[in-house]
């Protein structure tokens, strides 16, 4: 039972990250972007260029102990949210920012051929075989013994990531509500119309959506790749869980789309110990077809 | 002569390339008055007022603001230049509280949070004592009253309202025009669209008449209050039938 839980959090963790981008991308630039589970991949893969251009530098991978990874990682993370970054940057000014004025349902399909050309891309460049950030051995520490609810074992890594993730989401929480940018950001998604009148730059906001959702589908990649594996079909594979994650969350809502993704990785998590990995999808889509039945806004939309 | 608080010379916008709505309208604005923009429904005026405010394109004819030529100008520019619009709806961030939305118009305009809104929170003590309220939660006329306050925190020269009226109860819309009356007499000069013409020419010095997206009439207040055709079209007094043609 709790290892059921624990594992649905670190699932969660990654689709949290990565729903937190994706509701921010459609509550401002009001269109789903089907391309944002290739920037979780993108990043997975650029960090692990720069963790072997870094490790190469440093001379070995340097794992900090009790972890699988050193700096070196860490190092790799930072150039690869900085790389996606422009990725997204570039994207928008190549394909996205031409069709704005065609609608939403254009973007929407614009977005699919994106998320296909960046697959595509990954594996030309890396092939299909799975990779890994280290070939460390991780031994999983009980915290809680078996006769409790089951027992609870969790690697360091996976400690890692759950501490990281709420760090992250704390920091995107207080960017969003306190800071000028981040304000601006929640008032171009409620009233953009205002927002224009109200003095606030656009142009800027949609670019500071596409950094903040490409930085953050970078750390959720890289969670990814560091508790599981990384292959290039990780934005495929990601990007239904992501999306139940912000219908159900709210659109629009960064505590909606956390919970969202947490509530995706414990459906999933229970699907797999209780009736099959081969279900874990469809469990996830069950709990999103029954909040939705309660909320149909789902669980955190913000009200106008 | 001083120099035109707003100008606006022969001016069509169109949401849609080759149907304008405003179709050469023209506006002259001193500073220090409060203009009203009269007319029956679908004669352009709000249309007039967003294409001045960036929000229509503008397809020809030109504003200019306190002499200088913004047709050109950007929306999210025009508040720097000294032009603030409320919008008719949604004029709030209702998922911002009212000092979230005030500190964040100062903010966007890089200013002194204090001197910005000590002021404004003078002038609508409610919205101090009720500042940590989501906008959301206000009445239509306190959403009314933040909407011109946070339109305020940007010292314009010029503010421009859509409907300021729009869906509030008789005593409030009384209360909400006088204190535009108030916001005049700290030299801004105030431009409202109003379907509430009673009201407006109450509270206005002089006031133009759109018709079909260009002025038909301009005049005092006074002038049009007596004017037969706008009795007769607006303030519901019986007059000659003769008399109305012309304007609608």
């Amino acid at each position: 039972m709790l290892q059921i839980l624990a594992d649905g959090l670190i699932i969660g963790s990654v689709v949290s990250l990565g729903a937190i981008g994706l509701s921010l991308t459609f509550s401002i630039l009001r269109f789903a972007n089907f391309g944002h589970g290739e920037l979780l991949a993108w990043g997975a893969y650029v960090a692990l260029s720069a963790l072997a251009v870094f490790a190469a530098l440093a001379g070995g991978a340097h794992p900090i102990a009790p972890f699988s990874f050193g700096w070196p990682l860490l190092a790799a993370l930072a150039v690869a949210a900085v790389a996606v970054s422009l990725l997204a940057l570039a994207l928008d000014s190549a394909l996205f920012k031409r069709l704005r004025r065609q609608g939403a349902i254009t973007l929407v399909i614009a977005s699919f051929g994106a998320a296909l050309a960046l697959r595509n891309g990954l594996l030309f460049i890396y092939g299909g075989v799975p990779e890994y950030y280290s070939q460390e051995l991780q031994i999983a520490t009980a915290l809680v013994p078996r006769r409790i609810l089951g027992g609870l074992r969790i690697t360091p890594d996976q400690m890692f990531v759950l501490a990281l993730t709420v760090v992250t989401v704390i920091g995107v929480h207080l960017f969003l509500s306190r800071s000028t940018l981040g304000r601006a950001m929640r008032a171009t998604a409620m009233n953009p119309q205002l927002a224009r009148v109200a003095g606030i730059d656009p142009e800027r906001v949609l670019r500071a959506t596409w950094v903040i959702g490409a930085m953050l589908a970078v750390v959720a990649g890289v969670f990814a790749g560091l508790t599981v594996q990384l292959r290039p079909t990780l934005g495929l594979d990601l990007l239904l869980p992501l999306f139940a994650a912000v219908i159900l969350g709210g659109i629009g809502s960064v505590w909606g789309a956390v919970l969202g993704g947490l509530i995706v990785g414990v459906a999933e998590s229970a699907a797999v110990h209780v009736v099959g990995a081969e279900y874990r999808a469809a469990a996830a889509f069950a709990v999103l077809i029954l909040i939705l039945l309660v909320r149909p806004t789902g669980l955190f939309a913000e009200k106008t | 002569m001083a120099t035109l608080a707003l100008d606006i010379q022969s001016l069509e916008a169109a949401y849609e390339p080759g149907l304008p709505i405003v179709r050469g309208a023209s506006l002259a604005v001193q500073p220090g008055e409060i203009v009203a923009i009269l007319g029956p429904n679908g004669a352009g005026k709000s249309t007039l007022v967003k294409a001045v405010a960036g929000l229509v394109p503008i397809t020809a004819g030109r504003v200019l603001l306190h002499g200088a030529d913004i047709t050109r100008v950007p929306a999210h520019r025009l508040v720097f230049e000294g032009l603030a619009f409320v919008p008719q709806t949604e004029n709030v961030f209702a998922n911002l509280t009212i000092a979230e939305n005030l500190e964040l118009a100062a903010a966007i305009l890089k200013a002194n949070r204090h001197e910005r809104l000590d002021p404004v929170y003078a002038m609508f003590p409610d919205l101090h004592r009720q500042r940590t309220l989501l906008a959301g939660r206000l009445s239509g006329g306190q959403r009314q009253m933040l909407a011109v306050a946070r339109a305020l925190i940007a010292r314009p020269r010029v503010l421009m309202l859509d409907e300021p009226s729009a869906g509030l109860s008789p005593k409030l819309v009384g209360q909400v025009l006088e204190q535009l009356r108030r916001v005049r007499d700290t030299g801004v000069t105030v431009v409202l669209v109003e379907q509430n013409v009673k009201a407006a020419l109450a509270v206005a010095d002089r006031a133009a008449v759109l018709v079909e997206g260009r002025e038909q009439l301009v005049g005092t207040a006074a002038e049009l209050r007596a004017d037969a055709r706008i009795a007769e079209l607006y303030l519901g007094r019986h007059v000659q039938r003769e008399q109305v043609q012309g304007v609608a």
